[in-house]
């Protein structure tokens, strides 16, 4: 909208629209003032929703910080943290079997699809010829597009047999099993967003590259992954965030069995799948209630320290 | 790369180089065909199941709760009418703030915060959304289970991703394009407007694009904010009747429905789904290829 | 005289069909809105009779949605659902949960339970202490109950489904689940478990009666198996009612729509299509 009126009056000629003006009003409005008003307007536009975008956030961690602090009326910080005992029907409320098998969950997911996702988004960018490309991008699109309900079913049926022929072991559920459905379901989106972002890298870069002698592999690993580690780290993040917070796919893969995955294919389970399990099934006003949102909140914590090492990670990189 | 590389005077470094390279052609090519199968596979092994016994009283049918045979028309519309709401919502909102971040924000930490803030949210689980939207609409403002509390809170789902993805978008805009149009003289607005979104314009499409498609499998929200139920007729668009979608369908099919043919229409509704995301891609991205194309020709 | 009679007669019918009609008319122009919230295990009957219910009555909006049976009557006492569907009588206490004062619990169905296993287990009844012993994890091998030498793998639901509130005092007499184990894992919603005993070898749960298929086993607890006939007659013990609870005695749609879900034509037509039982046929 903004676009086109612009257009409209910057295409008008300036002693046509000045005398216009001038006849119907007083005062003259020209040209400089309208764009600095209009400028003036969309940037306080972008605020605005800014704002709102904020206070929406906001309003959704304090709902949950609110619901979760009161946990701690009943129970000591200590006890939710660093112990293993849930079991809320006795009135225990540790935590740590969830938060370990977040990070075991996350950390196994990311070693598995990191690799993977990047060696696709430069076979998709590099490798494969334009028409190919522009077929097979959507098609990885599609798969962020499949429900995770449908994953979970796959995984159940399909993935969770094989593992256990693999293996010997008696179910199959566990942490190997969520991982991998889990690596299926952020590997498009890191891969997307990582070709969107090598793709990004100007043209003249890897022509350079290859003018000075440089292999393909050279080139890619030294000029167009390093160049394009913006938007790659970026599309890690929003794979991990994918990662850390999907609960319908891995509910059903992962035992939700309350205890510490000292092993790959033992039930266990992760903060997100205990929030799903057993949110709709408490009292409101219970102490288990509470906790369940202190570990929402708490998984909002964890992702955030996990960004923030991220980007820690990357500013040193580009230091060193 | 034959001439480049006797034209290489460092032999010995060709030598491993020749070989890293043939090690990397190899691998890439392997993984990338092997994920390209893979999701062929996957592809075919959804929509196999499904599509053959595709009908139009299956797509435009009422559910049944006892016979076979139901359909899931209203859920199907439900499903195209949350979604179109909650992007209408959602999209400006989050390209403003997007573009906030990315050229209008001070580099103070409180944006740092704010943006690390933003990401983070991406990664709550989608319930928690909907429990802010049952204290939201349900507790709150009392309008019970409906369409337009289930599309507001998909939107606020949609919102994080979408701020951080045109961001990081209008990010990767190489410097001179923008350093061009100052110095023609350019406003801010005209080359955010004329320059750096055109620009950017792929990568915010793949992010919308992720967006719509995660919005139209989204079951656990819909199911906390806008029912299970349809209001049992086709074409509803009242903003307050129940607004059960197709992915919420197929979750009640999968997870409680006794009809008989429930594997089949959850088989179905999962290819419908499937499909549909094929289909919104595409929507989103002939513009772009017909630009391409005419920017090239 | 017979053929006045007749007539009589038919006209009498004709009345009353007319008149029933006219009844119909007159409740549709009954309004207002429900929200039903709560069991998922309800969810079928709740959605086939709200489809009934409005065609009768095109003014009354239904809205239903299910979360676990706790949400329902907890949604009952916020005042953000009209009915809440339960597993289980709200007004009293049940382990782990207490009771809902101020409510009113409406028996809607007989929902019968079986014990269910997958087709590869070679076991077709266990006796009330076999299900503690296996469902509280103090025997983990089939053989110790009369089948083949291999690990039972317990599926379990979540906390909070009716269903296991109902499976623990009725099947296993109240005795504790396990809760950890190597072989042991929860599900979410009664779909989930029929695939996972569906697909897991060795595995043991137990379900609704009607989610029962022919890809699985449902075993004979003490000897009497899990049909309907057996669950009427009193010999099968695994089952029990269906409520729908509401904020003291219900007004308006809200009424009309429990009278009609209670009501004979309901009970013997759809809902026992849906495979639950109507209440009328326990004593």
């Amino acid at each position: 909208m903004l676009e086109s009126s612009v257009a409209a009056r910057t295409g008008s000629k300036p002693s046509e629209l000045g005398g216009s003006i001038i006849a119907g009003s007083g005062k003259p409005f020209d040209r400089k003032k309208r764009l600095f008003a209009m400028n003036r307007f969309f940037r306080y536009i972008c605020i605005a929703s800014a704002c709102f975008v904020c206070l929406i956030l906001f309003l959704i961690l304090i709902l949950m910080f609110r619901t979760g602090v009161l946990t701690f009326r009943d129970i000591s910080f200590a006890d939710f943290f660093f112990s293993t005992n849930w079991n809320p029907m006795e009135e225990q409320y540790g935590a740590l079997i969830f938060i370990f098998g977040t990070f075991a969950l996350t950390a196994l997911t990311l070693l598995i699809s990191v690799p993977l996702s990047i060696a696709i988004a430069v076979f998709l960018s590099v490798f494969v010829p334009g028409w190919l490309k522009n077929a097979l991008r959507p098609i990885l699109d599609l798969l962020v597009g499949i429900p995770s309900v449908v994953y979970g079913y796959l995984g159940l049926t399909v993935l969770i047999p094989m593992i256990r022929n693999v293996t010997g072991s008696g179910m199959g559920d566990g942490i190997l099993a969520a991982a991998l459905v889990l690596t299926i379901m952020v590997l498009p989106t890191i891969s997307r967003i990582s070709d969107d972002a090598i793709s990004a890298v100007p043209r003249k870069y890897s022509d350079a590259s290859y003018a000075l002698g440089a292999t393909r592999f050279h080139t890619v690993w030294k000029v167009l992954l390093p160049s394009a580690r913006s938007g790659i780290m970026y599309a890690v993040i929003l794979g991990m965030a994918r990662a850390i917070g999907e609960t319908m796919a891995v509910v059903m893969v992962i035992g939700n069995t309350a205890q510490l995955a000292d092993s790959l294919l033992k039930p266990t389970s992760v903060l997100t799948s205990n929030i799903v399990m057993q949110i709709s099934n408490v009292p409101f006003d219970s102490t288990w209630n509470y906790a369940l949102y202190l570990m929402g909140f708490l998984l909002l914590v964890i992702s955030i320290l996990m960004i923030a090492t991220v980007r820690w990670l990357q500013r040193k990189g580009v230091q060193g | 790369m034959k001439s480049t590389q006797t034209a290489n005077p460092f032999q010995g470094v060709g030598k491993m180089n020749r070989l890293n390279n043939r090690v990397f052609t190899l691998l890439v090519w392997i993984i990338g065909a092997a994920a390209i199968l893979f999701i062929f596979g996957l592809l075919f092994l959804i929509l196999e199941a499904g599509l053959p016994n595709l009908t139009w009283d299956f797509l435009f049918g009422l559910p049944s709760e006892i016979d076979e045979g139901g359909g899931i028309g209203p859920t199907l519309i439900n499903s195209f009418y949350i979604l179109g709401i909650s992007l209408i919502i959602a999209i400006p909102l989050g390209m403003a703030a997007g573009i906030y971040l990315a050229e209008f924000a001070p580099d103070n930490k409180l944006i740092g915060f704010v943006r690390i803030c933003v990401e983070a949210l991406a990664s709550v689980p989608s319930i928690i959304f909907g429990l802010f939207g049952i204290a939201l609409f349900v507790e709150f403002f009392q309008i019970g289970l409906t369409i337009l509390g289930g599309a507001v809170s998909l939107a606020f789902l949609n919102l994080p991703v979408l701020v951080r993805v045109t961001e990081e978008s209008l990010r990767a805009v190489p410097k001179e394009l923008k350093s061009a149009s100052f110095a023609l003289g350019g406003t801010h607005l005209q080359t955010i407007s004329r320059v750096l979104i055109p620009a950017a314009l792929t990568g915010i499409v793949t992010g919308i694009c992720l967006v719509a498609g995660r919005a139209f499998g989204e079951s656990a929200v819909i199911i906390l904010t806008a029912g299970v139920t349809t209001s049992g007729e086709m074409w509803d668009f009242n903003l307050f009747s129940p607004g059960a979608t197709l992915a919420v369908h197929l979750w009640y099919v999968q997870s409680e429905a006794i009809v008989p043919d429930a594997q089949q229409i959850a088989q179905k509704a999962a290819a419908v789904l499937v499909f549909v995301v094929l289909f919104i891609n595409l929507v989103f991205r002939i513009p772009l290829w017909l630009k391409a194309r005419k920017m090239k020709g | 005289m017979k053929w006045f009679k007749q007539i009589t007669i038919a006209a009498l019918i004709a009345v009353i069909g007319f008149s029933s009609v006219h009844v119909a008319d007159a409740a549709s122009k009954l309004s207002g809105k429900i929200v039903i919230n709560g069991s998922s295990a309800l969810l079928p009957l709740t959605l086939q009779a709200a489809n009934e219910f409005k065609k009768a009555n095109p003014k009354v909006k239904i809205s239903a949605s299910a979360a676990g049976s706790i949400t329902g009557p907890q949604a009952v006492r916020k005042g953000i659902a009209d009915i809440g569907a339960v597993d289980w009588d709200a007004t009293k206490d049940v382990p782990g949960f207490k009771k809902f004062d101020g409510q009113v619990a409406h028996k809607v169905a007989v929902i019968p339970f079986a014990t269910v296993v997958n087709k590869n287990v070679g076991v077709s009844n266990l006796t009330t202490k076999d299900l503690q012993g296996i469902f509280s994890g103090k025997i983990k091998n089939w053989k110790d109950v009369g089948g083949k030498d291999a690990e039972i793998i317990v599926v379990n639901r979540t906390f909070g489904s009716g269903t296991r509130v109902n499976f623990q005092d009725k099947a296993l007499a109240g005795e504790d689940f396990m809760t950890k184990g190597d072989n042991y894992k929860e599900v979410k919603t009664s779909g989930d478990m029929k695939t996972a005993i569906e697909t897991t070898p060795n595995a043991i749960g137990y379900m609704d009666l009607a989610y029962v298929t022919d890809k699985m086993s449902a075993l004979s607890v003490n000897g009497v198996a899990p049909t309907e006939a057996n669950v009427i007659n009193g010999k099968y013990k695994v089952w029990g009612y269906g409520y729908y609870m509401t904020k003291g005695q219900p007004t308006g749609a809200v009424k009309e729509f429990i009278a009609y879900v209670q009501s004979a034509k309901f009970q013997n037509g759809s809902l026992k299509k849906l495979k639950f039982i109507p209440i009328s046929a326990m004593k």
